[in-house]
């Protein structure tokens, strides 16, 4: 077990060293306190206001970008095909649209400083004073 | 193959002219092919012992676009193997989001029976090659009428409620011989519970269940000769049906524990009683999932209205007898499954797999092992 856990904790360190860090960002204008529940159920569909009361509009990155792969399993604590099976549940049931996906930072930046509903994620070190970041 | 491919061209130039006119539709599908091969002599949902791909094969397209803000219209065309690929509307319905929580759908939509029911065709979204036959292989799967869904969460919990009202008329097999089953007035209330790792769900139906089974029409002939008071009993014609249903779900996406339990009865006819339910439970391993499931389903169960026969002359009381068991006996059935599988997550969007199923009659103790590999796809 404590191998196992040792094992783990390096893996997570160096997997920090050689990866970008992960943040999900807002409008600037975006008061609202989020949490790391509220961002999963925003990117689940289950969660579909922040809030405050304004509408949420979830933005994905590619899905063979290894950000789209840290976000689905740190935060929403799953793999990104078991995310994907969650999503063909929905959508085949006319129930859910999975959120729209992007294939840059960049582009997760121009959409979410253009419109206060736009949540997404980034790697910290793109981010620029057009968005807000959120501490999870 | 050939009538498969037209189909398909078909579906495809029609997409490809709605996608054209409106730039808000919304084109997704999901594919399912199947091979299956039993063992020497065997037989098994419609496998033999020559590998078929066409049982438990599909192809599906739907197309969903937003009419307004609040209402959308989705259709769904599947193409389906044991049909000989005949491409048809499995659903087609209008949704009005009512609020954020709160949705009404109403047209020819998926009657919520089952923990998968909604998600039933589209087998990329678990980790079966097909949900387990002897719970999910019922003819009323879909259902033209109104579905209201309301879902949200209070705390950590979350919940989903669906009430659905409409009426069914489907071809059917029953003890082997083909028929038509209608069921008129039906209203379907379930519930479901997640909190974390868990997910609770129960369900109960009610319907008025006429059965059309031509090959029982003659012994049912006779016994209303006998008597037209038994032979309307047995008879099923416009009869209360009830369908009730629990299922728990553990799932740390780790590894996953399942099972089902469903009750059907419909008590004034000569269908016997069924209960069925499965117990599943899968481990993953990165892109990997080894699973193990047993099914069971039962209707084997001592005769009914037996005891009114005592009532007639000595006489008649043989005769009776003979009608009354034998007409429940023919469409009585008693069988149990074992399989063992894997998926293998190829893609985000392409998931492998391979299962071997061993189903035992237990009636007659008749065995039949199948063995399948498939390759689902979702888009």
């Amino acid at each position: 077990m404590f191998k196992k856990t040792l094992a783990g904790a390096l893996l997570l360190l160096f997997a920090n060293i050689s990866m970008a860090e992960l943040v999900v960002v807002v409008h600037p204008s975006n008061a609202d306190a989020l949490d790391s529940k509220l961002v999963q159920r925003i990117f689940l569909g289950k969660e579909k206001k922040f809030p405050s009361g304004s509408e949420t509009v979830a933005v994905n990155q590619s899905a063979d970008s290894s950000l789209r792969q840290s976000f689905d399993q740190d935060v929403l604590g799953r793999s990104s095909s078991q995310v994907s099976a969650y999503w063909s549940k929905l959508v085949f049931t006319g129930k859910g649209v999975p959120p729209k996906e992007v294939s840059s930072d960049a582009e997760v930046i121009e959409l979410v400083s253009q419109n206060p509903a736009v949540i997404g994620y980034i790697d910290r070190a793109s981010a620029t004073d057009a968005v807000k970041i959120v501490e999870l | 193959m050939k009538k498969l491919m037209t189909n398909l061209s078909i579906l495809a130039t029609s997409m490809l002219v709605i996608g054209n006119a409106n730039a808000d539709v919304r084109v997704n599908g999901f594919a399912n092919f199947t091979a299956g091969i039993t063992a020497s002599d065997d037989a098994l949902y419609g496998f033999d012992d020559r590998v078929s791909f066409s049982e438990q094969s599909l192809f599906a397209v739907q197309v969903s676009g937003d009419i307004n803000d609040k209402m959308t219209a989705t259709g769904q065309i599947v193409a389906r193997g044991s049909e000989d690929f005949d491409a048809s509307f499995d659903w087609a319905y209008i949704t009005y989001a009512a609020t954020d929580n709160t949705s009404v759908s109403a047209g020819r939509l998926r009657l919520p029976l089952f923990q998968y029911s909604a998600s039933l065709d589209v087998a990329y979204s678990y980790h079966w090659v097909i949900a387990p036959q002897s719970i999910y292989n019922v003819p009323f799967n879909n259902i033209d009428g109104v579905r209201i869904d309301h879902s949200g969460y209070a705390g950590d919990w979350e919940y989903n409620f669906q009430a659905t009202g409409g009426a069914i008329d489907n071809d059917f097999v029953l003890g082997g011989q083909p028929g038509q089953i209608a069921i008129d007035n039906v209203v379907v209330l379930s519930g479901e519970l997640a909190y974390e790792s868990w997910k609770f769900r129960g369900v109960y139906g009610i319907g008025k269940v006429t059965f059309d089974l031509p090959a029982l029409n003659p012994a049912l002939g006779q016994l209303g000769q006998i008597s037209a008071e038994l032979g309307s009993t047995l008879a099923a014609i416009d009869d209360t049906g009830t369908f009730s249903g629990l299922s728990i779900v553990y799932d740390n996406f780790n590894w996953f524990v399942a099972s089902e339990f469903t009750l059907l009865e419909i008590e004034q006819s000569y269908y016997p009683k069924n209960t069925s339910y499965y117990v599943t439970a899968g481990y993953r391993a990165g892109k990997w999932t080894p699973f193990i499931t047993y099914e069971k389903s039962d209707s084997n169960n001592d005769p009914k209205f037996v005891e009114q026969i005592g009532g007639f002359p000595a006489p008649f009381q043989g005769p009776l007898t003979q009608l009354v068991v034998g007409i429940q006996q023919g469409v009585a059935s008693e069988d149990s499954t074992l399989s063992v599988g894997i998926r293998y997550d190829f893609d985000t969007n392409v998931a492998l797999k391979a299962d071997i199923s061993k189903n035992t009659n237990d009636i007659n103790d008749d065995e039949n092992t199948l063995m399948r590999f498939a390759i689902n796809y979702v888009f």
